[in-house]
């Protein structure tokens, strides 16, 4: 399938073709393997041709015509309106190019991928010589989660290597801040949307930094929602891009599960931060340990597993924040063995109340401790990567109202054995 | 040929007398009542016909006219029933006229003569104050605690037509068996460990503070708010019977002895009516749960879980500590003092808040599902409290924890030292009197300026937290200015539902 369509389209596309390629992605129901089959073997203005006179056999787009005639239809007119002008000058507009697997940016990887994207949309800049790493995780994570996320991307980016993520809200989010504080970071984000509604919506100035420093990439044109069947879909991306996928944190049926299935369907090295047993931010990861991930817990593991020099990897600037004066530090000391609450920490170090109140709400204050539910945890200097909008979003209100219908969680079937060799039978997608 | 007795009804909270004149005449039988009696006075015709008729005698086949006077507001209830009786009675020669001079009649009667029982027997005997009472043998624990007169006690209209029509003494029932002492109310002996939210249920009872937990399902937010009431102190006499006519009003059963003497907890369902909640209903309008509740304590257990215009309408009532309710027939003014005690799960799966990431919902989920409380609501809670799952050696620990006795008479102590010291409880300190009242040691304010610096501090809330600081230090036995600890426990048991603060915020600096 691969090879077919490589050899079929030789030349690269012009620039009205890749406006074409885009006209056609846009169309209502394109999916990966549709657009993929009216681009076999023809130039993007020939499959519009095509389209236009429905005259498509080919499967699977000739299937779906011939089901439902009223798509010929829709289709026709969704072209009329989807003009070449209209549609490259959006294009030129978000400053978004339209990349085809013969173009010299297109990642190398996807060219030998058993399903991959017919075209890509980029903002920003995609270097192929840099090694690829991406980072996922939750998007409910906890504090120490948020660090160690912003950590490995602080360490993998001073490093030299590109950190792939998936710009959610939470562990993506984190891992990307932290890769954005070193000196030179390159960044890719594999969205499920098009380009011109970042989302989520908290993380626009995220997404915007990103294509500064790296590249925001989507399968899909400006115009197309952050519907919840997509996110999956861009999963496989994200690992097909990367040399290794680390999970950070991740729920016993977490969406990033589904990046390290697709990661090691690829063969692509999944890697996984343990947790506390029972923990339940990190039952997901425990679980790809189980199964075989490799186990890291730190920068270090991933650039010996890169044959990377790690020396002075992830190097910060002095800390600013105040010292924590002497019994601060008790009670700094007693946070970093696990978070607390006050309850809790009154009764350990038998303080009062009020007195231990007055301590967390003082470290909290001063950046050293950070509260969530209840729950105080010890920050280490690394709570610097993650800038307001990053740990915030823990409670700030919603921007909109799609998030809760994409649960990418929800299409991992747990039910079969190991996460990683869960192969198939639950691509709900198509 | 012609009788009135006197009687009484009952509207919202309040007895409204009424005189029943009844007028036997010559003409087609038949048995009107008039003066707008609502259905259930009006269906009274035939319980009386049929229970006059079972003692025996002869129903007059004449035309009967009953007339409740004043005829304006409309009257409700069966309470009118043994009045009616009687005034036929006495019209119709049976029961001489004298032998009603000077009394007042309250009960519903059965088919068969029985005096029944009905709500609202305390106010309505209260505006009774000019005759004795006759009451149902049910309803002598109410009457009791509102007549002037005396209170006569009967259970069939065979024993009122004896004792009237031929002079037999009252007859004598014995009081209801009382049992010697309050039914008891849960200690908090019983909650192990959860420092922190005995802590603000102490505060809330010190200080009057309406109180807010926020935890997991099973982490002890319904034992730990039914142990409110415990804490707080017996009502005084005015509020007491106050309480006891509300609730005679609404049908709830009284404590022995009649008098409301503790504090009432009411816990109404989430699913519960607007009506059943502020009061109303059509033209009786009953008192609602936050009547009842008046003087004591309103728990709402789920609270996001009941209807956004249910918990809406506790604001204007929240202030001003009576509601207004008012339809097109009538209105009426019911007490509404409440202290309000709420509990909520933190996010939909209900695990947000057991440890760290623990929940699965989202953070966008969560806050919708907390939205569903509005603001202006959240914001009459002074004391929002996380509660965690008690820790194991807690539950496991055979220690019980302080008992209600103890932490009642710290309670006891520190309100004597708010209303000695302002005449109110902390919660209702005016603002201007705070810096009198509730002074800052330098420690103290430079924490609050740090938090209002960040911005997680509104004006409103800075004046709130130096209330609950104030009975923090008052339940610490600790009369002058606030110190650091005070205001930042209060700040702490401020936390629940905050949206979490960035890690970044101080690099902006």
């Amino acid at each position: 399938m691969v090879g077919g369509m490589t050899s079929a389209s030789v030349a690269r596309w012009t620039s009205d073709e890749r406006i074409a390629v885009a006209r056609l992605a846009g169309l209502d129901q394109m999916t990966t393997a549709r657009l993929r089959s009216l681009l076999l073997g023809r130039r993007p203005g020939a499959a519009v041709g095509r389209v236009l006179d429905g005259a498509v056999e080919h499967e699977p787009v000739g299937r779906l015509l011939r089901r439902d005639p009223a798509v010929a239809h829709r289709w026709r007119a969704q072209l009329a309106e989807r003009s070449a002008a209209r549609i490259g000058a959006e294009l030129a507009d978000l400053d978004v190019r339209v990349l085809g697997p013969e173009d010299p940016e297109w990642p190398p990887p996807l060219l030998v991928d058993p399903d991959p994207p017919p075209a890509l949309f980029v903002c920003g800049r995609l270097d192929t010589t840099v090694r690829r790493v991406a980072v996922v995780g939750t998007r409910n994570p906890t504090a120490g989660g948020l660090e160690i996320a912003a950590r490995f991307g602080h360490g993998l980016a001073s490093a030299g290597v590109a950190v792939v993520s998936g710009l959610a809200l939470g562990i993506d989010g984190a891992a990307h801040r932290g890769a954005l504080a070193a000196a030179e970071a390159s960044l890719v984000a594999v969205v499920a949307n098009g380009h011109d509604r970042p989302y989520p919506k908290r993380h626009a100035a995220l997404w915007r930094e990103v294509t500064r420093h790296g590249a925001v990439v989507s399968e899909w044109p400006p115009g197309t929602a952050p519907e919840a069947h997509r996110f999956p879909r861009r999963n496989r991306i994200i690992a097909a891009m990367s040399e290794a996928v680390i999970v950070v944190e991740s729920r016993e049926r977490g969406g990033s599960l589904l990046t390290a299935r697709d990661a090691a369907e690829r063969g692509v090295e999944v890697m996984a931060v343990p947790g506390a047993p029972g923990a339940r931010a990190a039952a997901g990861t425990n679980k790809l340990v189980q199964d075989g991930a490799a186990l890291v817990v730190d920068v270090d593991d991933v650039l010996t597993f890169l044959q990377l020099d790690h020396s002075g990897a992830g190097r910060l600037p002095a800390d600013p924040r105040p010292a924590p004066s002497g019994d601060e530090m008790v009670v700094l000391g007693a946070l970093r063995d696990g978070p607390t609450t006050v309850d809790r920490l009154a009764g350990r170090l038998g303080l009062d109340l009020g007195v231990a109140a007055m301590h967390l709400a003082r470290l909290e204050r001063s950046g050293w401790a950070f509260e969530v539910d209840g729950w105080f945890e010890a920050l280490d200097e690394w709570a610097r990567l993650l800038d307001s909008a990053g740990v915030g979003e823990q409670g700030t209100p919603a921007t909109r109202g799609d998030a809760a219908s994409i649960t990418p969680e929800r299409q991992v079937n747990s039910g079969v054995g190991s996460v990683l060799g869960a192969v198939g039978a639950h691509d709900v997608c198509s | 040929m012609y009788a009135r007795i006197r009687s009484g009804v009952l509207f919202g909270a309040r007895g409204h007398g009424v005189d029943v004149e009844v007028h036997v005449a010559n003409g087609l039988p038949a048995f009107q009542i008039v003066g707008l009696p609502d259905t259930t006075v009006r269906e009274s015709r035939d319980r009386v016909r049929a229970a006059i008729q079972s003692t025996g005698r002869k129903f007059p086949d004449v035309r009967v006219t009953v007339n409740l006077a004043p005829s304006e507001p409309r009257k409700s209830g069966s309470g009118l029933d043994v009045a009616i009786a009687v005034g036929v009675l006495v019209a119709d020669g049976h029961i001489p006229p004298e032998a009603i001079a000077g009394l007042g009649f309250v009960g519903e009667l059965g088919l068969d003569g029985s005096i029944r029982p009905v709500a609202g027997v305390a106010p309505i005997v209260g505006v009774l104050d000019d005759v004795d009472v006759v009451v149902p043998v049910g309803s002598e624990r109410e009457a009791v605690v509102a007549a002037s007169g005396r209170v006569r006690t009967v259970s069939h209209l065979v024993e009122l037509i004896d004792t009237l029509g031929f002079d037999a003494p009252w007859p004598d029932h014995p009081p209801e068996h009382d049992a010697a002492t309050l039914p008891s109310e849960p200690d908090l002996a019983d909650v192990r460990g959860q420092r922190m939210p005995r802590l603000a249920l102490e505060l809330a009872a010190a200080g009057g503070h309406h109180l807010l937990f926020v935890g997991p399902p099973g982490s002890g937010k319904t034992m730990l708010a039914s142990r409110l009431p415990g804490l707080l102190p017996s009502l005084e006499r005015d509020a007491a019977l106050d309480a006891t006519m509300v609730h005679s009003a609404a049908g709830v059963a009284l404590p022995p002895g009649g008098l409301v003497v503790r504090p009432p907890f009411r816990c109404p369902h989430h699913t519960s009516s607007q009506a059943s909640i502020v009061g109303g209903g059509t033209h009786t309008l009953r008192p609602g749960e936050i009547s009842i509740a008046s003087g004591g304590v309103l728990f709402l257990d789920e609270l996001p879980e009941f209807a956004p215009t249910v918990l809406d309408t506790l604001r204007q009532p929240l202030e001003a500590g009576v509601v207004h309710v008012a339809r097109a027939a009538a209105s009426t003014t019911l007490p509404a003092r409440f202290q309000l005690v709420a509990a909520m799960n933190p996010c939909p799966c209900g695990s947000r808040g057991e440890s760290p990431g623990a929940c699965s919902c989202g953070a966008d989920r969560a806050q919708r599902y907390v939205a569903r409380v509005s603001g202006p609501l959240l914001d009459r809670f002074d004391l929002r409290v996380n509660v965690e799952p008690p820790e194991v050696e807690h539950i496991m620990s055979a220690e019980p924890g302080e008992s209600t006795a103890v932490v009642a008479e710290r309670v006891a102590t520190a309100r004597d030292l708010a209303s000695f010291r302002q005449g109110c409880l902390n919660a209702f300190l005016p603002a201007p009197l705070l810096d009198d009242v509730a002074p800052l040691t330098t420690d103290a304010r430079r924490d609050l300026r740090a938090e209002l610096e960040l911005g997680r501090l509104s004006g409103r809330g800075y004046h709130r937290v130096r209330r609950l600081a104030r009975t923090v230090a008052d339940v610490a036995g600790h009369d002058g200015a606030i110190g650091a600890s005070h205001v930042s426990t209060a700040l702490e048991l401020r936390r629940a539902l905050r949206p979490a603060q960035s890690v970044g915020r101080w690099l902006a600096a």
